[in-house]
């Protein structure tokens, strides 16, 4: 009985550094200035998008402290699945099996991508989805999910053209307008072919500097404001600069 | 505030170490391979130069670097957007200095010298730029030869000949080795020894001595200082003066000889003696140093050293008696232009010359024209309109011009005048297209009998258009204002522009909406590859040279010289004498006239690539078409435009 309780994935203890990342979460200041701040900017290739079955194999992640993205702390990794034999068919174009073979399982990348992340926020675009497949693994191996908060590029893209060009009338995430592609293009960004979870990311850093810095010119300092003004609908805040 | 105000003292602490196989993003290598001077460098270099880099990002409007306030601690490379850099005088007055895009760098020279910003920057555009940290660049700069070397020479004032250089080397092909005469050469080259006589000399002992030196022509010195040149004989002269006179051999050498001697320094270019010799007709020239002749240099020498040269084109002009020759003459002059670009002609010399070869090939349409329909009833001068009259035409385009003659002491006479003018316009007009001259689009010809009128009629039409300035007269200044005379009667051209000019000196509003509208004209341009373009449109990312570059320029020169009363058209003349009457300081006039010929320059070998390719020319420059140093010093050149348009708002200020 006793045995069959302990097996159950959340009785399990949770790992230390899920333990860490959550104390320091517990308590985390809202109030600094944005630039006091350092953001992790990740995106994932995957398998296929089913939550259940579908794996990372790569994880791409760039960081941004002082609000500059740090060319000199990049993450790249590809992870070999567990059922390599069963993804080949799904793979994502642009990973070649031969790629994965002889790439280092998760319990490997793992522990060494959360090391990277440490205490920054993170960013991506449409987040959830790369989360809810991170959040999976890090159950998993440590018992636990990541409490650093999240933003969502595709959120604040939304807020942003919402101030600026007046669209009220939003379609969800899903609408064409919000791929990576077409807001680099919108918002006229260095863009680059991405050919891989790395480049991905960094298309997603430029994107998120150029939203973040166009909404602190409209006066927005600290995270606690990024917040707000994502949550409310009239974004005010944006155009009075 | 400035950004890197507040990054100065961020901590670099961070837990993970990624050192050990972070891989260079290729974002910023495969830029670095695309920017002078980074792309000199090795893969490994760059590599390992992306990896200390980060990128930022500063909206549109963002105040980068502050003038003497600013420590600079990266050296910003601009990937997308663009910047203006400027200086702030005491009395709040912006003067630009630069606009850089893409590629450019910022930071660099206060990098070098260890000095705060010496220039506010800001940016003009959102902007992405990657930050090199100060002392790896400086690592770059000193290990560096290719670095150092960019940088260096960026900082020198040898940019302008390096350019020009780098136009004539670059651009266009060679055709033989022995192209580059006419600007290579000068007068001290070509000069020959000197043989000189005293002028208490008689004819026959100057002619001995020609004979025995088997030389054409022959100096002539002040009895009492041999180095003292009065005059010269040539063997024309003993021909037509002494022979052909019945003259006696023994009178003095004096009563033959002419005189003054017209010289051209020992320094003046091949090109320039070719130019006095056209305009003056003056074959023979006295080759001067430190104040005394050296020698003689003749048309006769250059002309058998230079086969194909605009002269030989200019005296077979002048000897044709036969319209059909004068149309393959003047359908010629086009190709003399890639001669004298290969020879490193500057454009200002260019359209010099070709101005000279257009009116004698005016000159000789209407000279046999006359011959043919018998003298005109009134004196009469053919004027040259639009960049003919500024004498600025490169390749052939559509003819504007116009007549203006003597006012008919009757009706019968005005008939009369009418008639034959109109006879005379029509025919002129033809031979002219058939010279290669297309027709003007608007008819701003002198067949059309609008501008065909006697002198008093166009003073009406003038004084309409000064005393007016609407937007008729504003449309049409540049073409017409820019009048000068091509053929005929000077006389009359000289009584129109005494008139316009005090006209305008009566308190006409022309100058002041003339120079609004150049203040207005600030062009909506954007940045592509470091380059200056078109935003919109079917010419975006392109520059358009004549409209943002050139006009500019020209329109200048135009508002200040009808608002000073300066007669001259030319625009480089105009500035000049601007210059010289203080108008403009020397610093602006300089830095007018480098951007003014570097725009002529680009333009003419834009068209002269396009002609060869068999296109039809224009004026749109793309700037793959140009090297890195190009693209800087048309920027230099546009800085020039904000200071002229600041010169003008000065002047004319908004009511």
């Amino acid at each position: 009985m006793f045995d069959r309780i302990r097996r159950l994935p959340w009785f399990k203890p949770a790992d230390e550094r899920i333990l860490e990342n959550r104390a320091y979460f517990k308590d985390f200041d809202q109030t600094r200035p944005l630039t006091d701040y350092s953001f992790v900017v990740f995106d994932t290739e995957l398998t296929g998008l089913n939550r259940k079955k579908d794996e990372i194999i790569s994880i791409g992640a760039v960081r941004i402290k002082n609000l500059q993205i740090d060319l000199g702390e990049t993450f790249h990794r590809f992870i070999k699945p567990e059922k390599l034999d069963h993804t080949e068919a799904t793979l994502v174009h642009r990973i070649t099996p031969e790629q994965l073979k002889d790439a280092p399982p998760m319990e490997q990348v793992l522990p060494e991508f959360l090391s990277f992340v440490g205490n920054s926020l993170i960013v991506g675009h449409y987040v959830g989805l790369d989360m809810s497949f991170l959040h999976r693994v890090t159950e998993k191996h440590y018992n636990g999910t990541l409490m650093n908060p999240c933003v969502d590029t595709i959120r604040m893209a939304q807020g942003y053209k919402r101030v600026m060009f007046g669209y009220y009338h939003e379609g969800g995430t899903t609408n064409s307008r919000y791929s990576l592609k077409d807001l680099s293009e919108e918002f006229n960004l260095p863009f680059f072919e991405a050919h891989d979870a790395l480049e991905d990311a960094m298309q997603t850093a430029y994107l998120f500097l150029y939203l973040i810095k166009k909404f602190r010119k409209g006066g927005l300092i600290t995270l606690r404001e990024l917040y707000q003004a994502g949550r409310e609908s009239d974004w005010r805040v944006l155009s009075s600069g | 505030m400035s950004l890197l105000d507040k990054e100065k003292n961020e901590p670099e602490l961070f837990a993970y170490d990624s050192s050990t196989h972070a891989v260079a993003p290729e974002v910023a290598v495969s830029f670095f391979k695309q920017s002078m001077p980074f792309k000199e460098l090795s893969q490994e270099v760059l590599q390992e130069l992306a990896l200390h880099c980060r990128i930022d990002f500063f909206p549109k409007g963002t105040r980068l670097f502050t003038y003497n306030e600013t420590e600079i601690t990266h050296l910003h490379l601009i990937q997308r957007g663009g910047v203006r850099a400027f200086i702030t005088g005491e009395d709040g007055e912006v003067a630009l200095k630069d606009y850089r895009g893409a590629g450019a760098n910022i930071g660099a020279l206060g990098i070098i010298r260890g000095t705060r910003a010496n220039l506010n920057i800001e940016t003009i555009e959102d902007t992405f730029c990657f930050l090199i940290p100060r002392d790896i660049f400086l690592d770059l700069v000193r290990e560096n030869s290719a670095v150092s070397h960019f940088f260096l020479k960026s900082f020198s004032d040898n940019v302008v000949a390096t350019a020009y250089h780098e136009l004539r080397s670059n651009k266009l092909s060679r055709r033989s080795s022995d192209d580059l005469y006419l600007f290579n050469v000068t007068a001290r080259d070509l000069s020959k020894a000197l043989f000189s006589i005293s002028a208490s000399s008689s004819i026959q002992e100057a002619a001995a001595i020609m004979a025995r030196r088997s030389i054409g022509s022959l100096l002539i010195y002040a009895d009492e200082d041999p180095g003292s040149m009065v005059g010269i004989i040539t063997d024309t002269d003993l021909r037509g003066k002494v022979i052909a006179e019945g003259l006696d051999y023994r009178e003095p050498v004096t009563s033959i000889m002419s005189s003054p001697l017209k010289t051209v320094p020992a320094s003046a270019l091949c090109f320039d003696i070719l130019l006095k010799m056209m305009s003056t007709g003056i074959h023979h020239l006295g080759v001067e140093l430190g104040g005394s002749v050296i020698g003689v240099v003749t048309s006769h020498d250059i002309l058998v050293q230079q086969g194909n040269s605009p002269y030989y084109l200019f005296k077979e002009i002048v000897a044709q008696s036969e319209f059909q020759e004068i149309h393959s003459l003047g359908r010629k002059i086009s190709g003399i232009v890639r001669n004298i670009i290969n020879e490193g002609a500057k454009a200002g010399n260019i359209t010099q010359m070709i101005a000279l070869l257009n009116d004698q090939i005016l000159n000789r349409i209407l000279t046999l024209l006359q011959d043919q329909m018998g003298p005109p009833p009134l004196k009469y001068s053919w004027l040259q309109l639009g960049s003919e009259g500024r004498r600025e035409q490169t390749f052939k385009t559509d003819q504007d011009n116009a007549i203006v003659y003597a006012d008919p002491a009757d009706e019968g006479e005005a008939r009369r005048a009418e008639e034959y003018f109109k006879l005379l316009a029509n025919r002129a007009v033809n031979h002219l297209v058939e010279c290669g001259y297309p027709l003007c689009s608007s008819e701003t010809m002198a067949n059309n009998p609008q501008w065909c009128k006697p002198l008093s009629s166009w003073k009406a039409i003038f004084r309409k258009w000064i005393s007016i300035a609407d937007s008729e007269a504003l449309l049409t200044a540049g073409i017409f204002f820019d009048f000068r005379h091509g053929f005929g009667s000077e006389q009359l051209a000289v009584d129109l522009r005494d008139f316009v000019t005090s006209e305008i000196k009566n308190h006409s509003p022309l100058p002041y909406y003339l120079a609004r509208q150049c203040v207005a004209n600030r062009a909506p341009l954007s940045f592509f590859n470091n380059f200056i373009v078109e935003k919109d449109g079917e010419h975006k990312d392109q520059l358009d040279i004549k409209l943002r570059g050139l006009s500019p320029f020209v329109d200048f020169a135009r508002v200040m010289a009808l608002r000073f009363g300066i007669r001259e058209t030319n625009t480089l003349e105009r500035l000049r004498l601007l210059h010289i009457n203080e108008k403009i300081s020397k610093d602006l006039y300089e830095s007018t006239v480098d951007a003014y010929e570097l725009q002529m320059q680009l333009r003419v070998i834009h068209q002269l690539s396009q002609i060869e390719d068999g296109r039809e020319p224009d004026n749109y420059i793309h700037p793959e078409e140009l090297t890195d140093l190009e693209k800087q010093m048309l920027k230099d050149a546009f800085s020039v435009i904000e200071r002229l348009q600041n010169v003008l708002d000065n002047l004319f200020p908004e009511a």
